[in-house]
């Protein structure tokens, strides 16, 4: 149920003891809203309408308060996203050691531009502001790990690798 | 209590003053845009820097508080702040301000509704630069519903939150909320909750610039041709302040008028849309006759002398329905010329709404049933027994000008009637069932006064002219009143009913226009100014 009492296909937490404890670590319930909020993220892999209801009504505030909140970050997707995202910084130091042309190459090789995800849902490309590994350019972090120091070779193989 | 020097001018204040308060307290402007003494502070729009002496930057004045400082620390040994309002740095960092405020701005005046009661124009022309120094694209985003009523023009939008702030604090719906960030910022609502709420008209207002529009207002009209009055909304008991803007005899808008101790600076659609209702109902504007089925217009002399022929025939046996539609004068005159018992229509009851804010509606949507009950003291709750006890069978009947349908006892008392006057402004089902009806005013061509359900007595003002042969509604019961006694006494204005009022009724004793002004009087002894 959200606070319109309307019930959407609702979104629930697989883990309500997680939920308790973050809940636990604050002393206002709205407090907890950023970490359900990536808690959510990880089970559902985006932000959707459901989502938001479901944590407007768990931290007691209007949905508009929440979805301010998640507009609010980049790393908050509110639209589905691939397996895989490639995050392509575009910072100085890596663009000039040809950050854009590892675009250009995931580009090509998966006829996806940057903010959208291929046909199969295997990789979403994304370029990013400084992932702050500036003398190790170009940087590239797929998920939660980054790849240091890359050519258009090596990134190739790498994309290869992941499923 | 400090004391605090604005510019040349020394005043004591209250300590936790703000400084811009206090300036606008004190006849000084300091320019503002996402301050509004209603919402929270947020210091965000950065109009209302000023330069404090001492302080290394220059301080937003709206979150600016004056408390006491140590006495050596007072500038110039007495003063505990100086502040600077109109010094080259202050004047600089404005046109500054306002450059960023109209990087993406369209500059659109000319068919933009705000223009003309914008502060983005006014402060442009008074503090601005002529000329931007932005050459690169303006951002371009098309106009977005917010709800059924609001439209977005985010080009215009200067994103000082404060209509995000409303639905947040004032209405308690939280519909509206910033989105993204930076560039991309812009203010939003839920796909699934629409800005949709009856005081959603109020964001239209108090937004500063062009950007949240109305879409009951949007390219009507230029704000410098209409004629501004200020009345009291008269589509509930609470009775809000209003302003109603009007060009000739086409009401275009209404928007509310501050006043503390009714509305603050708000209103509900209800009121606000209310205008449009008697925009195309069936107006009466000739005395008439029922001769048959059919009516028939007759000159005033006649049907004022048909009537009182009719109640003079009666003797006492007349019943006169008063009515909470109607202003205080003319149901008080209806008590002076009626002799006989009175009494009033079944009453029709709304929702009552309240908000976080304390704003009200009331369930009761008429806007005077206090006062009619002040005014005619000798009203019975019952009418509808005491007519069938007194054998009653002339009725004179003030009518709410509201369609309703009537009960089984409200109709056979209509059919046990010889004879019926009905003093309206449209031809209701009450009206058709009239052996002769007056033409009285709408309620946005009535003057006088109403008593809203706090006891407060407000002047209602009229805004369209008088249509046709339509009188005003105390007048016509002057008349009446002239005909049946030649003794009676004589009023030629409204304003001399009411001190007649306030001689019968010891409570109205001090409501004049004079007293009542803008904000009203209240009868609990707490008058205003």
């Amino acid at each position: 149920m959200n606070s319109n009492g309307k019930s959407m296909q609702g979104f629930t937490f697989v883990d309500p003891e997680r939920v308790e404890q973050i809940f636990s670590q604050y002393p206002d319930k709205k407090s907890a809203t950023l970490p359900l909020l990536h808690l959510a993220q990880s089970q559902h892999g985006y932000i959707s309408n459901s989502v938001i209801n479901t944590i407007a009504d768990l931290v007691d505030c209007h949905p508009a308060i929440v979805m301010d909140c998640v507009s609010f970050y980049t790393m908050l997707y509110t639209k589905p996203q691939g397996r895989h995202i490639i995050q392509v910084c575009q910072t100085l130091s890596c663009s000039l050691n040809g950050a854009d042309s590892l675009v250009d190459h995931v580009m090509d090789k998966y006829e996806i531009k940057p903010g959208e995800t291929t046909a199969d849902d295997r990789f979403t490309l994304m370029k990013v502001e400084c992932l702050g590994s500036c003398g190790t350019a170009p940087v590239v972090q797929i998920n939660k790990e980054y790849h240091e120091g890359l050519s258009t070779q090596n990134f190739d193989k790498l994309l290869e690798s992941f499923e | 209590m400090p004391l605090l020097k604005i510019d040349d001018k020394e005043i004591q204040v209250q300590s936790g003053a703000t400084v811009l308060e206090t300036a606008e307290a004190n006849g000084i402007e300091i320019p503002h845009y996402c301050y509004h003494p209603a919402l929270e502070v947020v210091g965000s729009c950065r109009m209302c820097l000023v330069q404090v002496e001492g302080m290394p930057k220059l301080q937003v004045s709206c979150n600016t508080f004056v408390g006491d400082v140590h006495p050596d620390r007072k500038v110039d040994g007495k003063y505990d702040m100086v502040v600077h309002t109109q010094n080259d740095l202050v004047v600089q960092e404005r046109k500054n301000i306002l450059e960023f405020l109209l990087l993406n701005h369209p500059l659109d005046c000319p068919v933009c509704d705000q223009a003309g009661e914008c502060y983005l124009q006014d402060y442009s022309f008074k503090f601005g630069n002529a000329h931007s120094r932005f050459e690169e694209n303006k951002r371009v985003r098309s106009n977005e519903y917010l709800g059924s009523q609001i439209v977005i023009n985010h080009n215009r939008c200067i994103l000082c939150s404060r209509c995000v702030r409303f639905t947040q604090e004032i209405s308690g719906t939280s519909e509206l909320f910033v989105e993204a960030r930076g560039y991309n910022t812009k203010v939003a609502a839920l796909e699934e909750k629409p800005l949709d709420n009856l005081l959603a008209g109020n964001v239209a207002d108090i937004c500063p610039v062009g950007a949240l529009l109305s879409t009951d207002y949007i390219h009507k009209n230029r704000i410098w041709n209409l004629k501004k009055q200020s009345s009291v909304c008269q589509d509930c008991s609470v009775g809000c302040n209003v302003d109603v803007f009007s060009q000739t005899n086409q009401i275009f808008r209404l928007t509310p008028r501050e006043n503390h101790d009714v509305n603050g600076y708000f209103m509900c659609d209800i009121g606000r849309y209310g205008f449009h209702r008697f925009e195309e109902i069936e107006r009466v504007t000739q005395p008439m006759i029922r001769e048959g089925d059919s009516f028939v217009s007759f000159e005033w002399e006649e049907a004022i002398q048909e009537t009182v022929d009719r109640l003079k025939r009666a003797g006492g046996k007349v019943a006169g329905v008063t009515s909470p539609y109607h202003t205080n004068e003319t149901n008080f005159m209806l008590g002076l010329m009626v002799d006989g018992i009175l009494g009033n229509l079944s009453q029709i009851d709304g929702e009552e709404i309240n908000y976080p804010s304390g704003f009200r509606i009331s369930s009761d949507r008429s806007p005077n049933r206090n006062g009619m009950n002040d005014v005619c003291p000798g009203n019975v709750d019952d009418l509808i027994s005491d007519i069938d006890e007194q054998n009653i069978r002339t009725i004179y009947i003030l009518d709410d000008g509201v369609d309703r349908d009537f009960d089984e006892v409200w109709k056979s008392i209509l059919s046990k009637m010889d004879f019926v006057v009905v003093q309206t402004y449209r031809m209701t089902m009450l009206a058709q069932s009239a052996n002769i009806i007056l033409p009285g005013l709408a309620p946005f061509e009535r003057e006088g006064t109403i008593t809203n359900d706090g006891g407060r007595v407000q002047w209602l003002r009229p805004s369209l002219p008088i249509k046709g042969e339509s009188r005003a509604d105390w007048e016509i019961l002057m008349m009446a009143l002239k005909a049946l006694d030649n003794n009676a006494q004589i009023f030629t204005d409204v304003s001399q009913v009411m001190k007649k009022m306030g001689e019968k009724i010891p409570a109205y004793k001090d409501v004049s226009f004079f007293n009542l002004g803008d904000k009203g009087l209240s009868l609990n002894g707490i008058a205003s100014k």
